[in-house]
């Protein structure tokens, strides 16, 4: 939540940069409007059924036992958020994808609470941008 | 103050298992162990990195339209960010 409110921060310079920024999670979408309600986010927040887009990026993992029963027990219902009774996550994620499809930054950790600053991504995406116009004018 | 910042802070709190958190000292141990058998792993070093080819998707969005990457990408570059939830 914290990383989607500082991304939302910056989403007004990516935006006039011409880049688009979406939120994935296994999240049906009822959950997705009430995450971008909470945070106040005017970026999109899009449901990725199955995991199949984490899986993908090779991000998915399912938690272990015990921490599936204390996330249960903390009211985190995977099962019904999910729409499926793995407890599966994505690893926390940020990419910055060039136009031709190639992956310019990559942040993946385990750590949830440890993260890139959203600056970081603003300056890749600035990068992409100032060698798009030099292409274009040679 | 820098988003890592606002992580540290709210780890800090959340770890001292005082309010508005509670956070028993068990279940910290449980998260902790959780997030140190995910590092071992090395699933992190095996997902798609710098230079790899993204993959296409087509998702829904919180409205249930339909949102493809390549539509994105042919306007510019694409930032995604994965995350656990709402909670």
């Amino acid at each position: 939540m914290m990383e989607l409110e500082a991304l939302q921060a910056v989403w007004p310079q990516l935006r006039a940069m011409g880049a688009s920024l979406v939120a994935i999670s296994p999240q049906l979408a009822q959950y997705g409007r009430a995450v971008r309600r909470r945070a106040k986010l005017e970026f999109d927040v899009l449901t990725d059924l199955h995991l199949r887009v984490a899986e993908a990026f090779g991000l998915a993992f399912t938690l272990p036992t015990d921490l599936k029963e204390l996330y249960a027990a903390f009211g985190n219902t995977l099962d019904k958020f999910h729409d499926e009774p793995d407890f599966r996550l994505p690893m926390p994620a940020r990419y910055v994808i060039a136009q031709d499809g190639r992956i310019r930054a990559a942040d993946v950790n385990p750590d949830y609470t440890i993260r890139p600053e959203p600056q970081d991504t603003v300056a890749v995406v600035r990068e992409l941008g100032v060698a798009r116009s030099k292409e274009t004018r040679s | 103050m820098t988003l890592q910042q606002r992580l540290d802070a709210f780890k800090a709190a959340f770890e001292s298992g005082a309010p508005p958190y509670n956070a028993p000292r068990e279940a910290i141990q449980t998260m902790h162990r959780a997030t140190e058998d995910l590092r071992r792993s090395g699933l992190a070093e095996r997902a798609l990195k710098v230079g790899d080819l993204a993959p296409a998707f087509e998702l829904t969005n919180q409205d249930g339209e339909l949102v493809r990457s390549t539509d994105l990408l042919a306007r510019g570059p694409l930032v995604i960010t994965f995350f656990r939830g709402h909670w």
